[in-house]
């Protein structure tokens, strides 16, 4: 059984950020990797030390996201390809062509994506992928057993949970309530060092400037519209709680 | 004359509230630019919808009818819109950001060669395009983004335009569909509905959500009467899904659902800004937490600082007098 | 890769990664463990770094634009606060623009990052490249010793050997205490409380205010009405476009005079100094970004633990309390850094002979002994005292205020001498005996 995982760098959303002239900054520079990669690696972990599959990773990104790269290596993963881009304004649609790319002379069961990158909570790239590669899909998984070859999905649809077989090979995204990946051990950390990681650019892939000309970009960054902190009301809960109710009925009007 | 073109999500025999938001939007849009302001149904009974539709001002409804999109599965859905774009060629297709829509946006983007533009809280149809706002980093900063194409997919988040009616006599176009059972390769086993969700929560006027403050059957027979009380969706931070205490399709926030109500009521949340993240929509924000410090008060109009255990019987007993008079 | 390392370093703050660069450059294998997610992230203090010593560590770090630094210091000024006036001592000088720079302003978060980065680079040039590690996101619960020698850690299940162990775990000092060197119950009433946040501008505004130029920084010591009469003193600190500014606050002081019913949290006690006239003015338009909270050593010999070594065990930075305090700055990275650097070489030395004994390892107080870091610990131990002394934060600042006031008013009434001013402020404030007690003592201690 053999697993992908495409793993993403970002940008911790806690740390503090500031725009200036339109443009993001990050005060301390802290990436991390995607939560919902994060759990796509553990879930790929967790059956394959079940059903004796093989894990490997695979990132696009600046030569620093390879200890992104070394983290998931880390928490278990055997093997790691690092295509090395530095051209930050690729969209989803450019990183699943890079990765169709990559797969289309690979052998695998299934291909895990994280439902959506943390800091732009696009969730387009599974998609793209799934289709470009042909491949049957699905997205949003909250959980995931083997049934009789094929991966049994639990995904978060609209009103309900939906159980959705997908047969090998497929593609399947994975939301963070899935589990609770592992924070690598120390043993997992040494490891990882010495696990092989190929380096390799899209050119190595036969990919053109042409081919990763974007078609979707990002123009600015703004402020959100501030909401202003409101009034808080402290003491007696049953004066408070009443003085509340009253406000939201003839202040506020939404009762 | 081209077209925009909006997917109309149906839930129980009612249009979604969120996709008359989006529709409301085009309509807007496609007055601007004097261009076709189009829907299109796909569902089991797909043209029982096109009478609610005469309201929003549409020319044309595009209609896929079979039995196979009762269940959600994206092979058919996706063969659907694609035959549809195929015919419309429209200049935009816009959605609203569900679950649903976020299962396909991704592979019909690929599929039909055309950027999309997803979840965003507004939106221009341009000359080469579409440009729009994102809220992105957790909904922490908005995005100014653009896609150029011929053809633009966008996702909206809910909440994000007011419904606007107009009144219009829609043509009716039905698509022949038609799917084997070898295109669709995944198979759906089972469906497990949310327990106890009366009201959608994406659509409720009010929402009563519950964190990890909110610790036993006592504190959740609470939140259940203030619900009631209100007429109020439920929903719940991850703490409050993950522990098994209320069913993960409640969860509101980046990894669950944006809501947009008159009035949110947050109970025993501490305001993580990944729960944010699905409730910036709201109009008034009501918050209840011991810890004067937490978080979600920078963000509540009303902030009630207070054990919910001693606030919410009388809050409650006060909203039921106050409903009566 | 299961052999056993030559060094299993504690902590990755600026003394455990001061230990790991020297560890590197020296070709040993170590291992260096951090609790926090990445280095720096649990140190979100941070201020003013002295001295050189960081160029030992990474030569010529000023070339490079975005290091792990945000300004060099050129401007300090020293303030005397009352309730509604400030008098300064300030001192600007060219001199202090010359690398190496003698005080570069740091954010830990980001200086801490930077600087494991720096070792990683070093590791991957030393010979263990493959077994020297940097280790995030992992708590050492135990020192595992064997008789009297230290010979590995356990984190969790995992247990790792090696010849020897550098705790280098900050002010919380538990595996310092674990292993007898420190008395458990000894510090709580030398210890301080520090608060600081970080203030955002406009890069534009914040060089103007400050008359900043280029990465040229200032340092703002602050004495008297800054804490309510609680000892302590506070900071300002100017970084690329943010200001840190703070208070450290003795703990027993606070826990008396700031009561519960009184409710004087060390948070409120800063909004107080920033809403101080002198702070106002020069915070306003800010936003602040970061608050954060942490304990640091008084520098009060007294909490400086007798014994610094065992067999195979070395304690440095602020696990060993070495911090300073006398007023004119804190100096407690540097200190660290030095500390990290003396331990790691004695641990190269021990090495070369095979010798982890408590006789080898004491070779390392004994040169932390020489070291200024020592000197001036003993050296300035009346300065720290008498920084600690109610005068020194209540009175004098009122007093010198109260002079300052008449001073430098100008009535159209006859001016008095200065000389007249001053016997009034002290008849005011406090009594000539206390003052030449004070005297004294400060003529002796600095
Ligand atoms: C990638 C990612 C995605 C995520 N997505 C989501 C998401 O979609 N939705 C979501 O909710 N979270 C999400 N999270 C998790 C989020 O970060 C927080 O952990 C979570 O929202 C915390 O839930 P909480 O506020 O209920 O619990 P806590 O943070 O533990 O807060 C509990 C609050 O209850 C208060 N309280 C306790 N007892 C009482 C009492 N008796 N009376 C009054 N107040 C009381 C406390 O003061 C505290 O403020 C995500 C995290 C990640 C990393
Ligand atoms: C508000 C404030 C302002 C200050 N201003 C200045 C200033 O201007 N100039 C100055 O020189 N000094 C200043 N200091 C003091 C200075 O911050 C410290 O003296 C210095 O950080 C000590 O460095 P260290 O490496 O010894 O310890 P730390 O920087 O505290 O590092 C210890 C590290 O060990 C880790 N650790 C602890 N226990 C374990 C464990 N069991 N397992 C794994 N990892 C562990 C911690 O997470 C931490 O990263 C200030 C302190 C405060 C609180
Ligand atoms: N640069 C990248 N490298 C590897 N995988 C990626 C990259 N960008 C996106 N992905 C994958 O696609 C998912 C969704 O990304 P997005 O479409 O950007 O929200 C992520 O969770 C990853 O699994």
């Amino acid at each position: 059984m053999k697993f992908y995982i495409c793993i993403k760098q970002v940008p911790d959303v806690n740390a503090p950020l500031q725009i200036k002239e339109g443009q993001l900054l990050q005060d301390t520079d802290r990436m991390i990797l995607n939560a919902y990669d994060a759990s796509a690696v553990e879930e790929a972990l967790v059956l394959s030390e079940k059903h004796d599959g093989e894990v490997e990773v695979v990132l696009i990104g600046p030569d620093k996201a390879k200890e992104t790269l070394r983290k998931a290596l880390a928490m278990g993963a055997d093997k790691g390809t690092h295509i090395v881009t530095e051209d930050e304004s690729y969209d989803s649609a450019v990183y699943s062509k890079i990765l169709t790319a990559f797969f289309n002379d690979k052998e695998y069961d299934y291909i895990f994506c994280g439902k959506q990158a943390q800091d732009t909570d696009s969730g387009l790239t599974g998609g793209m992928l799934a289709m470009q590669l042909d491949l049957p899909y699905t997205t949003n998984a909250v959980g995931m057993e083997f049934e009789n070859g094929s991966i049994l999905v639990k995904r978060q649809g609209d009103a309900g949970q939906e159980m959705i077989s997908v047969p090998s090979p497929g593609l399947v995204t994975c939301s963070n309530d899935m589990n609770e990946p592992r924070i690598p051990s120390l043993k997992g950390i040494m490891q990882s060092k010495r696990k092989p990681v190929d380096t390799i650019s899209t050119g190595d892939l036969g990919l053109s400037e042409d081919d990763l000309a974007v078609r979707t970009q990002i123009l600015s960054f703004e402020e959100k519209p501030e909401r202003e902190a409101g009034r808080k009301f402290e003491g007696e809960p049953d004066e408070v709680a009443r003085e509340v109710a009253k406000l939201l009925d003839e202040e506020a009007g939404v009762l | 004359m081209s077209s925009l073109l909006t997917f109309i999500s149906v839930n129980d025999g009612k249009i979604k509230r969120s996709s008359l938001e989006v529709l409301s939007r085009c309509r807007e849009e496609a007055e601007r630019l004097g261009l076709d302001n189009e829907a299109v149904v796909v569902a089991p009974d797909a043209s029982n919808y096109s009478e609610q539709l005469s309201g929003y001002g549409v020319s044309k409804v595009y209609v896929v009818e079979d039995p196979i999109f009762k269940n959600p599965l994206n092979t058919p859905l996706l063969k659907a819109l694609d035959a549809v774009i195929e015919k419309a060629a429209p200049r935009v297709v816009a959605f609203a950001s569900t679950e649903g829509s976020k299962d396909i946006l991704g592979a019909l983007s690929a599929s039909r060669n055309v950027p999309a533009l997803p979840d965003v809280s507004s939106f221009e149809v341009t000359d080469s395009g579409v440009s729009g706002k994102r809220p992105v980093m957790a909904a922490k900063i908005l995005s100014s983004v653009e896609a150029k194409g011929d053809t633009v997919l966008v996702s909206v988040r809910s909440g994000s335009y007011d419904l606007t009616e107009s009144s219009s006599e829609p043509e009716v176009e039905t698509i022949d569909f038609s799917v084997s059972e070898e295109e669709i390769k995944v198979v759906l086993k089972e469906i497990l509905s949310a327990s106890g969700d009366r009201v959608d929560l994406s659509e409720a006027e009010v929402v009563v959500a519950a964190g990890r403050g909110v610790r036993d059957e006592e504190g959740r027979e609470m939140i259940s009467e203030l619900a009631s009380v209100l007429n109020a969706g439920i929903g719940a931070s991850r703490a409050l899904t993950e522990s098994g205490a209320y069913d993960p399709s409640l969860q509101i926030g980046q990894t669950g659902k944006v809501v947009s109500p008159q009035l949110y009521i947050g109970i025993g949340i501490s305001g993580a800004i990944q729960h944010v993240a699905g409730i910036m929509n709201s109009k008034v924000i009501v918050a209840i937490n011991k810890d004067p410090d937490a978080p979600i008060f920078d963000i509540a109009d009303y902030g009630i600082v207070g054990d919910l255990y001693k606030v919410l019987p009388p809050f409650i007993e006060e909203i039921k007098k106050l409903k009566v008079s | 890769m299961d052999e056993k390392f030559d060094c299993i370093i504690v902590g990755g703050g600026v003394a455990g990664l001061a230990a790991a660069m020297t560890l590197a450059r020296k070709n040993l294998k170590f291992l260096l463990i951090e609790k926090g997610e990445f280095a720096g992230a649990k140190n979100v203090s941070g201020g003013v770094l002295w001295g050189e010593d960081l160029a030992k560590l990474v030569p010529d770090y000023w070339e490079e634009e975005d290091g792990g630094w945000e300004r060099f210091i050129n401007h300090r000024r020293l303030t005397f606060l009352d309730e509604g006036s400030s008098f300064s001592v300030d001192f600007k000088s060219q001199h202090f623009n010359e690398t190496p720079y003698t005080g570069v302003v740091v954010l830990r978060s980001k200086f801490d990052r930077w600087l494991a980065g720096k070792v990683e680079e070093a590791i991957a040039e030393s010979d263990y490249a493959m077994d020297s590690f940097v280790a995030p996101n992992i708590l050492v619960e135990e020192i595992l010793m064997e008789g009297d020698k230290a010979v590995g850690i356990r984190a969790g299940e995992e247990k790792f050997y090696a010849d020897s162990v550098i705790l280098a775990e900050g002010v919380n000092n538990l595996l310092t205490r674990q292993v007898g060197l420190q008395d458990s119950y000894v510090p709580a009433d030398h210890m301080l409380t520090g608060v600081k946040e970080v203030i955002r501008f406009d890069q534009k505004v914040l060089e103007d205010r400050f008359q900043l130029n280029g990465l040229s920084g200032m340092s703002n010591e602050f004495v008297g009405y800054a804490t309510r009469g609680i000892e302590g003193g506070g900071f300002l600190y100017t970084n690329r476009d943010t200001l840190s500014i703070g208070l450290v606050l003795g703990l027993k002081d606070l826990r008396e005079k700031g009561s519960p019913d009184k409710k004087l949290t060390p948070y409120d006690i800063l909004n107080d100094f920033k809403n101080h006239p002198a702070i106002a003015d020069t915070i306003r338009g800010g936003e602040v970004v970061e608050y954060s909270a942490h304990i640091v050593s008084s520098g009060d010999k007294r909490v400086i633990p007798e014994k610094l070594y065992k067999a195979g065990l070395l304690v440095c930075g602020e696990a060993a309390n070495l911090l300073m305090n006398a007023g004119k700055a804190i100096q407690g990275m540097d200190y660290a850094i030095r500390s990290g650097i003396l331990a790691a070489e004695n641990i190269v030395q021990a090495k070369e002979k095979n010798d982890f004994s408590e006789a080898r390892m004491k070779a390392y107080q004994d040169e932390l002994e020489k070291s200024y870091i020592m000197k001036d610990i003993n050296n300035f131990q009346d300065a720290v005292h008498m920084l600690h002394d109610p005068l020194m934060y209540q009175k004098v600042p009122n007093l010198i205020n109260h002079f300052g006031r008449q001073f430098f008013s100008i009535s159209n009434r006859p001016t008095r001498k200065a000389r007249e001013m001053m016997r009034e402020s002290v008849k005011e404030h406090a009594s000539w005996w206390e003052l030449v007690k004070l005297g004294i003592k400060g003529a002796r201690s600095l």
